[in-house]
């Protein structure tokens, strides 16, 4: 089986990076005696992982009572069959920690009620380097991973089995923790070759048998979260849960305007105030405004340590900064709005864009195809629009933390990071220590969304605990700074023009592009534009251009990373083009897909899979169906991380311009669903986020400065504006699983817009809706 | 020393600043981490705690203000036991968390809810629900929780032991 996972193109280069070369087959060539000399264990241990494995400058094995037995990195048994499976990715609420273990519990043929999950270490020897909450690529990265570490350790507990009871090997078969010897009746629990089964060999992958998908029992089902009991009890598993004897609380200030440097505060009175222990400025580490999850860049500012939280917020209060912002960012959105107004009737660059397959040496070529401007001249209809939508902030619900302590040389930190591993290499280079001196915890992350993938927070407690030697420090931003120092969803401007011929079919396609670059040289993250955004994939005429304004606010990826917003623009003038052409919305979607076959590379847009959504989505709302004045249906559909989602509508528009969404239909292909209440909470997320962001999310700076704090400027939607949700998932069974974080959330945005031109007339070219006069209730 | 009444126990909070919000003392000086900081201004509920029963924003609470009052917080929920009350366990059957930062508030403001309302309606679960962000957006399974707790509700038929297992944990 190929196990090379392939990246959706639209993703940030960094995965494409970090993913390079390293989801090779796993490698079970260990040598078992090298391993137990290098780590020194006894009585089991074994490495499965096996991305780079011998070089573990760690244990292989985690932490273990001494009567547990380790097959490998993901697998634990103890003497009574209670089985111990190790999660190795980042949660964030898209339930991998949960979803993971099951897919190892299904080849291991265990029952899942036997099995307890534990968070594994941040540890590229043991786990690859793929050890990320990202681009919805958690399960995608791992499935084929993660059966072959379960039916590993199964091959090693049979092979125990046989030679420990003297059977043939061919004798024994399993079933829920139990090796069964069918023809004396017999059984036996996996614990009683426990032992004996973590020094048998290791199989070749070639050798292993996984199950066809027919005979899973686990997979395919719902099933809750493994930490819910936690949760709702609430114990410490957050990053900002993290407690330790001698605990010291800071607060971290930045320039208010982007990227300026504090130069003096006023530390005698900081200093004087009750409960504050110190109080420093960190100098800046490289550039911060470019998104960078693992090299240690951090804006500098004015770190506050406090035997409290409450008395370093307080004392932050009071802090006067001197900044110097002869460097700092300058950029004001008003002005960003009228500059890319006036381009609206011109092109800009033409915009370059992979051919072929992704990555740090893709080829590069204009995005373009055909002779647009001979099918407009010959066009039927030429349909122009200019669209609009702003900065977003992530606002995920807990606030940047990390606990953090330096000490004998060594940094040790506990945070809620989605790419642990550049957390801990950045940290040390921060701390000045070797990246072995380094060592990140992974902790339940409160909200990611894309924002825990930049480590800036991580890199600052790093800095603090620096500073604060052999005493450990928890860093602990407030609302405020984090609304302030995102890396936000950047704004865009699309200026379209597009081709029906007499038919109404659509001939020619073109959008001059207008986003931002903090460097001179290319967009900012997540302010690029793929070649895969439909209709873009299937037209026969196409030109894009784009024009990069110089404005270096930081961006970085937000859930669906330019999906997110170019969903909402793409899709609305499609159905601005489907009504010029006289055509059902349904039809000229599936008219202009132009087939049902698949794509011709990998990570393109199988046109059949699109094609289904779109239909399933349009027959679970009874598209076309008689609706009240004032209410109407509207469709979109978006094609993203692999995963093809449909979604209709069902808004009223009352004439005070409030708006109520009575439901949406999402119908939605991710592949085999492994674990259909993950799915389902993703998908169900993604509507209701879509929705929040449509009508209310709009971030903006004035001269460099964030102009929105806390959430009562930037309002997220709450539960009465909830609509009822229908969802159902297709699940072709030939496509092995993809992720379903990200692509559940763009097509709301459309679907919204476009029902709302169908329920008034009237066009939704920008976002938030509140700027328009609409408000959801 | 002053103390507070928390979770049916009289705990010592030491010398404080008057003016710590409640949600830090608990945080920071007894170690009650369930209840979380999400904004510090009463619009996330990330922080809801039940003040003499009623339910209320912890980060607006200066404990210079509080002597005798019952507080709870979501540790304090569970039995002695360790038995769920109805809601917790409808929150782990109906898989409610995605993040799950937000929750604690939300089953603050919820308990509070059918305390006194044993039969929401929707409208009356909207009113008490409003002041509880969550931003992965898990209303509809809340709302579904909240019904299923009251009784109003079958609960989703999860093929699970996991529940089993949360215990053990």
């Amino acid at each position: 089986m190929n196990m090379k996972t392939t990246l959706p193109p639209e993703l940030p280069s960094f995965f494409h990076d970090i993913v390079a070369g390293e989801t090779a087959p796993l490698s079970t060539d260990v040598n078992r005696r090298s391993f137990l000399k290098l780590t020194g264990l006894v009585g089991g241990g074994l490495v499965l992982g096996g991305f780079g494995a011998m070089s573990s400058r760690k244990a292989y094995a985690q932490q273990a009572a001494a009567d547990v037995s380790t097959l490998s990195a993901y697998v634990q048994i103890k003497p009574d069959g209670r089985i111990t499976l190790f999660s190795k990715n980042p949660e964030c609420g898209q339930g991998i920690k949960t979803g993971l273990p099951l897919i190892i519990a299904e080849e291991l043929d265990c029952a899942w009620s036997d099995v307890d999950v534990v968070q594994a270490d941040v540890d590229a020897a043991k786990y690859g380097a793929n050890q990320f909450a990202g681009g919805s690529l958690s399960t995608p990265m791992n499935w084929m991973g993660m059966r072959q570490a379960g039916a590993t350790a199964r091959a090693m507990i049979l092979a125990a089995a046989a030679k420990q009871l003297k059977l043939p090997l061919a004798e024994l078969t399993t079933a829920d923790t139990k090796v069964l010897h069918a023809a004396s009746n017999r059984s036996w629990s996996y614990g009683d070759f426990a032992e004996l089964a973590a020094t048998m060999p290791v199989p070749e992958v070639a050798s292993l048998t996984l199950k066809d998908p027919s005979q899973f029992k686990l997979l395919g089902r719902r099933w809750t979260g493994v930490d819910n009991h936690g949760i709702v009890t609430g114990k410490p598993l957050f990053g900002a849960d993290s407690r330790m004897d001698g605990m010291l609380y800071a607060t971290f200030t930045k320039s208010p305007q982007i990227a300026g440097k504090a130069v003096v505060f006023n530390e005698a009175h900081i200093k004087s105030l009750p409960g504050v222990v110190d109080a420093f400025i960190v100098e800046p580490f490289l550039d911060a405004r470019f998104f960078s999850a693992n090299s240690g860049t951090h804006f500098g500012g004015v770190a506050i340590v406090a035997e409290n939280t409450w008395a370093a917020i307080k004392a932050k209060r009071e802090l006067q900064v001197e900044w110097d912002t002869s460097t700092a960012e300058s950029a004001t959105w008003d002005d960003l709005v009228e500059r890319a107004k006036a381009l609206a009737d011109k092109d800009g660059e033409p915009l370059m864009v992979n051919v072929g397959p992704p990555g740090p040496n893709a080829q590069r070529a204009p995005a373009a195809r055909g002779d647009v401007d001979a099918a407009f001249t010959s066009a039927a209809k030429v349909i122009s629009a200019f669209y609009e939508y702003p900065y977003v902030s992530h606002a995920q619900l807990e606030p940047e933390t990390t606990t953090a302590v330096f000490k004998d040389g060594k940094i040790e930190i506990w945070a809620p990071a989605q790419i642990p591993q550049g957390g801990e290499a950045g940290a040390a280079v921060v701390a000045g220590v070797t990246p072995e001196n380094s060592t990140l915890h992974m902790t339940r992350i409160g909200g990611g969304f894309g924002r825990k993938l930049a480590n800036d927070y991580v890199f600052e407690a790093a800095a603090i605990a620096k500073r604060m030697e052999g005493r450990p420090v928890k860093l602990q931003w407030t609302r405020e700074d984090d609304m302030m120092h995102d890396f936000f969803r950047p704004g865009g401007f699309h200026a379209y023009k597009a081709a029906l011929d007499a038919d109404g079919k659509l001939v020619a396609f073109q959008d001059h592009f207008m986003s931002h670059t903090g460097n001179g040289q290319g967009p900012m993250t997540s302010a690029d534009l793929s070649a895969n955004v439909f209709p873009m994939d299937v037209v026969p005429n196409l030109k894009i251009t784009q024009t990069l304004f110089q404005n270096g606010i930081p961006t970085g990826p937000m859930r669906a990373p330019g999906s997110n917003a170019l969903a909402f623009s793409f899709q609305s003038f499609m159905h601005e083009l489907a009504v010029a052409s006289g055509k059902d919305h349904v039809q000229f979607m599936l008219e202009t897909l132009g087939g049902e076959g698949p794509a011709e590379n990998p990570q393109g847009m199988h046109k059949g899979r699109a094609a289904n959504v779109i239909r399933a989505a349009a027959e679970m709302a009874g598209w076309g169906k008689e609706m009240p004045k004032g209410r109407a249906l509207g469709l979109s559909f978006y094609f993203c991380h692999s995963g093809y989602v449909a979604q209709v509508a069902d808004v009223e528009v009352f004439a005070n311009k409030d708006v109520k969404v009575h439901k949406v239909y999402a119908a939605a292909d991710f592949g085999f669903i492994h674990n259909l209440s993950a799915a389902e909470n993703q998908l169900e997320g993604g509507i209701v986020d879509g929705l929040s962001q449509l009508f209310n999310a709009k971030i903006t700076f004035n001269n460099g400065v964030i102009q929105q704090q806390n959430f009562h400027q930037y309002p997220l939607l709450r539960m009465p504006q909830t609509p009822a949700l229908e969802t159902k998932f297709l699940q072709p069974a030939e496509f092995s699983p993809t992720g379903a974080g990200e692509p559940s959330m763009p097509p709301l945005l459309a679907a919204v817009a476009n029902a709302i031109f169908n329920a008034t007339g009237e066009r939704i070219r920008k976002m938030p809706l509140s700027e328009l006069g609409y408000r959801l209730v | 020393m002053a103390t507070l009444q928390i979770n049916g126990q009289t705990l010592d909070i030491g010398t404080i600043d008057p003016s710590t919000p409640l949600l830090w003392v608990l945080r920071d000086t007894l170690g009650l981490v369930g209840t979380k900081y999400g904004c510090g201004i009463a619009q996330c509920g990330a922080c809801t705690v039940h003040l003499n029963g009623e339910p209320v924003r912890s980060c607006q609470i200066p404990v210079g203000n509080l002597s005798s009052e019952q507080i709870t917080t979501i540790e304090g929920l569970a039995g002695a036991d360790g038995t769920l009350t109805k809601i917790q366990q409808a929150w782990i059957d109906e898989d409610v968390p995605q993040c799950g930062y937000c929750q604690a508030g939300q089953i603050m403001s919820a308990t509070a809810l059918l305390r006194k309302n044993p039969n929401p309606s929707d409208a009356d679960i909207d009113a008490a629900m409003s002041g509880n962000l969550c931003r992965c957006a898990t209303y509809t399974r809340i709302r579904r929780a909240i019904k299923v707790a009251a009784g109003q509700q079958t609960a989703t038929a999860f093929y699970d032991a996991a529940a089993a297992q949360g215990e053990r944990a």
